[in-house]
């Protein structure tokens, strides 16, 4: 799917999740082939998601993509190069907050959108009963990145189209058209679910530290890892194996 | 060669030695209530008494005395929104005996989590309880905004 | 019990020194288990459960469960799955130590996913399972990759399973995966008449001018689709790039696209400005 896109780019995987695990709990698998030698591998699955601001390891993406439901196709524009951050200072083209600047607060690339903090915002009830109304909260609804937003150039804080160039050091950087000045990716682009930066990351019981996994113990020697660890373990083997054939 | 595969054993060869072995092996809540000293797992199907058995002993490092397996045939079911009939997979069940002296009883993992919960929902039902204040107090003058107060 | 923690999960640019080495130097007698399973001797990471059980098997089999701390935990945070490039420059003592804690750390997810399903519990963090499933998907690659050098060095082939092309009895192509006998070919008589298929007549043949048509329809649809996915790209944006579209769908003929009815919005061009 469209995963490949955020993979590609510059932009960090704010959940930290692996991917395999971002497939596996979107799955929806209706029928397959029995684990059997006569037959092949085959599978009824959902192929059409419908991606919103609810991520597909979440159980309200699996509400909203319940099986039997089918929802109009959404055409994305191919972007090629993803250029909005989380951190990114951003002018607001359209609505209701026209021309007000915020923070970039999430991406997702799915549906080209980014959503700005405390901007293009509208009140939601939530935990509405029978006899009580619910809370009202804020929620802040996703900006398109084609049309509704465009990055601030640092140097003078005003709304600037931008290009991505290479520096002399051959790094790609986002490089403002009006005043050429280069726009950095925001820090907090790194920042996931599970630390703000990699070093602050708070090691848990079983995690490897970090000088233990870097650390290199391969001696290289003309032996297989079955030799080496019979080796290690002091297991003898004198007996040579028959010849077999392979076809 | 993967270390998947498996070589023959023909007569004289060395011992066939697993390095990497990677079966599964879980161990669950016996369904039918067992002496102290036997313990239920569900195994990989492929797995024999004697995988099950040297598994535990040198892997786990727990005494055994006998395995008795069953393979549970996997539930059939008729899917709800397309009709397919679908079936899981069969999975193995070892009854495993330790020793007479030994003895396991299955935890209850989740004795916690009732508190927890409590404390989760604490929020809701404070706006909850707010929100019935509210109503009590504006009993004998509807229509009053929530900040006016006397 | 034994302070020293099995380290199943890695996170790079953490800096505490407590450890796997700890667990290297506290090698004891190596084990053989009689079934051919080698097993490295491991230090004993299962902590005293208070109280309750204190036999030996009952601690052998605690390692079947997480941690008694985080039962009630809605989230258990671990660090990623270990890269191969991390487990290329380990020895092979170390991965074959690495294999065991990661086999009882997933047998640790699978018995603790199965007992909260089984209660309509939350598991907290699933994706723990995949990351140790990497990690062991990540080792097997490396030691693989260690024996494949070393039959090369040898015996100038891989070591790995033959395979070669053949034809099965529909006239398809497909790779056959060798398999290892006691007789030569010319002796296993059996072997011989089981391989023995061609193919051929008329049955095959129209199997095949179908099965044909069949991947020829797979392909059309799919450009198919792509050429309609184009145009309504370009009905919705009319001044899309068209160099992105083009490098995006290098099937499509996008100059001829533009002129269609399909690919135009509900606007009115400005015709002479």
């Amino acid at each position: 799917m469209r995963i490949t896109q955020f993979l590609g780019s510059k932009l960090k995987n704010f959940s930290n999740l692996p991917k395999e695990y971002i497939e596996r709990s979107k799955k929806q698998v209706y029928w397959k082939t029995p684990r059997e030698v006569n037959y092949l591998p085959r599978t009824v699955e959902r192929r059409r998601f419908r991606y919103t601001t609810n991520r597909p390891w979440t159980g309200q993406f699996r509400q909203q993509n319940m099986p039997g439901t089918m929802r109009k196709k959404v055409f994305v524009e191919p972007v090629e190069e993803w250029s909005f951050f989380r951190g990114d200072r951003i002018e607001v083209l359209v609505g209701k907050d026209k021309g007000k600047q915020g923070i970039v607060t999430q991406a997702i690339p799915e549906r080209n959108w980014v959503i700005v903090e405390g901007l293009n915002w509208h009140y939601r009830r939530v935990g509405a009963e029978k006899d009580f109304p619910g809370i009202i909260i804020k929620s802040e609804a996703p900006l398109h990145v084609t049309t509704d937003v465009r990055l601030v150039d640092p140097s003078d804080l005003q709304g600037t189209e931008f290009e991505w160039r290479y520096t002399e050091e051959g790094e790609k950087v986002r490089v403002s058209m009006r005043s050429g000045r280069i726009i950095p990716i925001p820090e907090t682009n790194n920042q996931t679910h599970d630390y703000k930066t990699p070093k602050a990351y708070i090691e848990r019981d079983k995690d490897t530290p970090a000088a233990i996994v870097g650390e290199i113990t391969f001696q290289p020697k003309l032996a297989t890892f079955e030799m080496d660890i019979m080796e290690e373990m002091d297991i003898k083997e004198e007996r040579t194996p028959a010849k077999s054939y392979w076809y | 060669m993967s270390t998947r595969w498996y070589p023959i054993y023909q007569r004289g060869n060395p011992q066939l030695r697993v390095f990497l072995p990677n079966f599964w092996m879980k161990l669950v809540r016996p369904t039918e209530e067992q002496p102290p000293n036997v313990v239920t797992f569900a195994v990989s199907t492929e797995m024999t008494k004697h995988d099950v058995k040297n598994y535990l002993e040198k892997i786990y490092k727990v005494p055994v005395v006998e395995v008795r397996t069953r393979i549970a045939l996997g539930d059939t079911k008729r899917d709800q929104t397309y009709g397919y009939i679908t079936k899981n997979d069969d999975v193995k069940i070892a009854y495993v005996t330790m020793p007479k002296t030994e003895a396991f009883k299955f935890p209850d993992l989740f004795e916690k989590k009732a508190e927890q919960l409590e404390k989760d929902e604490k929020s809701m039902d404070d706006s909850k309880e707010g929100f019935r204040k509210f109503l009590e107090r504006n009993k004998k003058r509807p229509g009053t905004p929530g900040w006016f107060s006397i | 019990m034994s302070s020293t923690l099995m380290k199943c999960l890695s996170l790079a640019n953490t800096l505490r020194t407590a450890t796997l080495r700890s667990l290297l130097t506290s090698q004891q007698k190596p084990t053989l288990a009689p079934w051919g399973a080698v097993v490295p001797a491991l230090a004993s990471h299962v902590q005293a459960v208070s109280g309750i059980h204190t036999s030996a098997a009952s601690l052998g089999l605690m390692e079947f469960f997480d941690d008694p701390k985080v039962w009630s935990e809605n989230e258990v945070k671990v660090g990623r799955a270990w890269k191969p490039d991390e487990l290329r420059i380990k020895s092979n003592k170390e991965l074959h130590q690495l294999w065991y804690i990661l086999l009882k750390e997933r047998n640790m997810l699978l018995t603790m996913e199965h007992e909260c399903n089984d209660k309509m519990e939350v598991f907290p963090n699933p994706e723990r399972i995949d990351k140790v499933k990497i990690s062991m998907e990540n080792l097997e690659t490396v030691v693989r990759e260690r024996n494949k050098a070393y039959h090369l060095l040898e015996t100038g082939e891989t070591g790995e399973r033959p395979q070669r092309l053949v034809h099965n009895c529909f006239g398809l192509r497909y790779m056959y995966k060798s398999c290892e006998h006691v007789l030569p070919p010319f002796m296993n008589i059996k072997w011989i008449k089981s391989r023995n298929v061609g193919f051929g007549g008329r049955a095959v043949r129209k199997f095949l001018l179908q099965y044909r048509e069949k991947l020829y329809n797979e392909k059309r649809k799919a450009k198919n689709r792509s050429r309609n996915e184009v145009m309504m790209i370009l009905r919705r944006n009319p001044d899309f790039d068209l160099e992105v579209l083009r490098r995006q769908f290098p099937q499509v003929n996008i100059d001829k696209l533009r002129n269609e009815d399909k690919a135009r919005g509900h606007y009115v061009p400005k015709i002479g400005v």
